[in-house]
């Protein structure tokens, strides 16, 4: 380690707390667009996000009214990074809405079950999003259509003949990672395919052979791209 | 409300992420310290360079209140070295930037667009993760900031097009396994060759498995056949099943 490994140190040390929240903000969208399945609700960092952007916001209007120049140029630097903030949060929800929209009871399942764990899969507010989403679904259903079958044939989660109602997202599908840290030897189940990941490297590969790996639902040693 | 729009990137995407860059500025005019949200912003006072984020940097291009610095990787010098190294070297990418050393600590390490790979100082001979976005976004805005901007937007080009070719031809070695290593891939590539590259893997993978569940069917069905005494037909069969293929 010579002088300069040492000084980027320090400097990474040094990174202001609202730098590294934007850095993990940038790097859970960029995952969320990617990744085939929901990732666990970043609690913390979208709590603080939140109240940073609400905060901002109250500035920009209490300084609205100033029309001396050099205050309004300030102001649009300011505003403009807002609208920056405003559209990786809105992105990133509408991600999520998509993903429990698509798969909602086995979202439903999966967040029941995270329930114990240090960061459950939705927010409190996708919790309910989802929840009265199906309710009004089911009700609509039943008072069109499912109302007239055999209560038999009234379920909607049904897996009786081996096969499950509930849809799945496709957990084998590719995705682009960045090796964030040495990962060492990933193998690929099903296939007799090995391979060594290493820091900086780049790969294209089944999202459930690098998932326990992943930022957000693993070691963090991988990011996706 | 939900987002309309399938996995990954779109390239207004990647440039806004290519966007939080950090680039070299010469500050024209006076601007006090600004509390922002991802972070502070240090006083601008000329003449003394600074480094911002690259969305700042054309903001304050386009209104004439600073000189952008075009990164040192980005001139005919730099750009030429590496075209000819793309060339020679048929198989893969111009080897990335070096990487910073890891933080000791359990702090994440920091990855593209936070690397100071665009900066003044940044390192000459390795095309940084967001190239492509990072030259074009620079050429468009800050022209006169460059040396020879034509000869810069023509090595870009063809840059692209030598690279283009490459991930291209990497299809070949596709399979269904996954398993496939791009390092020195660039943002606006990733983006562009996304559906494709995956959609190949992903295409093979669901063909495997098609053709193991027929192939365990046929196994089922031999089996059944062999018990009941009918092992004679089983060849005709399978005969008429290949000609159906």
């Amino acid at each position: 380690m010579d002088i300069d490994d040492l000084l980027a140190e320090v400097a990474v040390d040094s990174t202001p707390q609202e730098t590294r929240d934007l850095q993990e903000l940038t790097r859970c969208w960029v995952a969320e667009r990617v990744a085939p399945e929901i990732l666990p609700w970043p609690k913390d960092l979208m709590d603080s996000v939140l109240e940073r952007i609400q905060r901002q916001i109250e500035l920009v209007e209490d300084q609205t009214g100033n029309m001396e120049p050099k205050t309004n140029f300030k102001l649009i630097i300011i505003q403009t990074e807002l609208e920056r903030f405003k559209f990786l949060v809105r992105s990133f929800l509408r991600a999520r809405i998509k993903k429990i929209d698509a798969h909602p009871l086995h979202i439903k399942t999966q967040h029941a079950a995270s329930l114990d764990t240090l960061y459950p899969l939705l927010s409190s507010t996708e919790h309910q999003y989802l929840t009265s989403h199906q309710s009004l679904l089911s009700s609509h259903y039943s008072s069109s259509f499912l109302g007239q079958f055999p209560a038999s044939l009234q379920r909607l989660d049904d897996t009786t003949g081996g096969i499950s109602m509930v849809d799945k997202p496709e957990e084998d599908k590719a995705v682009f990672v960045r090796a964030l840290r040495d990962v060492g030897e990933v193998f690929v189940e099903g296939t007799d395919r090995k391979f060594e990941i290493k820091r900086g490297d780049v790969w294209v590969v089944r999202w459930s052979a690098i998932r326990q790996w992943a930022v957000g639902t693993g070691t963090g040693d991988v990011e996706l791209i | 409300m939900a987002l309309p729009l399938p996995p990954g990137l779109t390239p207004p995407e990647i440039a806004f992420l290519c966007e939080m860059e950090l680039i070299t500025i010469i500050p024209r005019q006076r601007l006090e310290g600004l509390e922002l949200l991802g972070g502070p912003l240090k006083p601008l006072n000329p003449p003394h360079r600074t480094n911002i984020p690259l969305w700042l940097a054309l903001l304050l291009k386009r209104q004439r209140r600073a000189n952008i610095i075009p990164p040192p990787w980005l001139n005919t010098h730099s750009l030429t070295a590496i075209l000819d190294h793309e060339i020679e070297n048929e198989e893969t990418f111009s080897p990335p930037p070096r990487l910073p050393p890891q933080p000791s600590n359990n702090t994440l390490p920091t990855s593209p667009p936070f690397l100071l790979t665009s900066t003044a100082d940044a390192a000459p001979d390795a095309l940084p993760y967001h190239w492509l976005e990072l030259g074009e976004m620079l050429l468009e805005a800050a022209s006169d900031d460059f040396e020879e901007p034509d000869n810069v937007r023509k090595l870009l080009r063809g840059l692209r097009e030598v690279r283009m070719a490459k991930l291209r031809s990497g299809v070949d070695v596709l399979d269904s396994g996954g398993g496939f290593k791009m390092n020195g891939v660039g943002g606006m590539e990733v983006g562009e060759g996304r559906s494709f590259i995956t959609g190949v893997i992903d295409g093979l993978r669901l063909d495997r498995k098609i053709a193991a569940s027929r192939e365990q069917q046929r196994k089922d069905r031999d089996r059944e056949e062999l018990e009941n005494g009918y092992s004679g037909t089983a060849g005709d069969y399978d005969d008429d099943e290949m000609d159906m293929q």
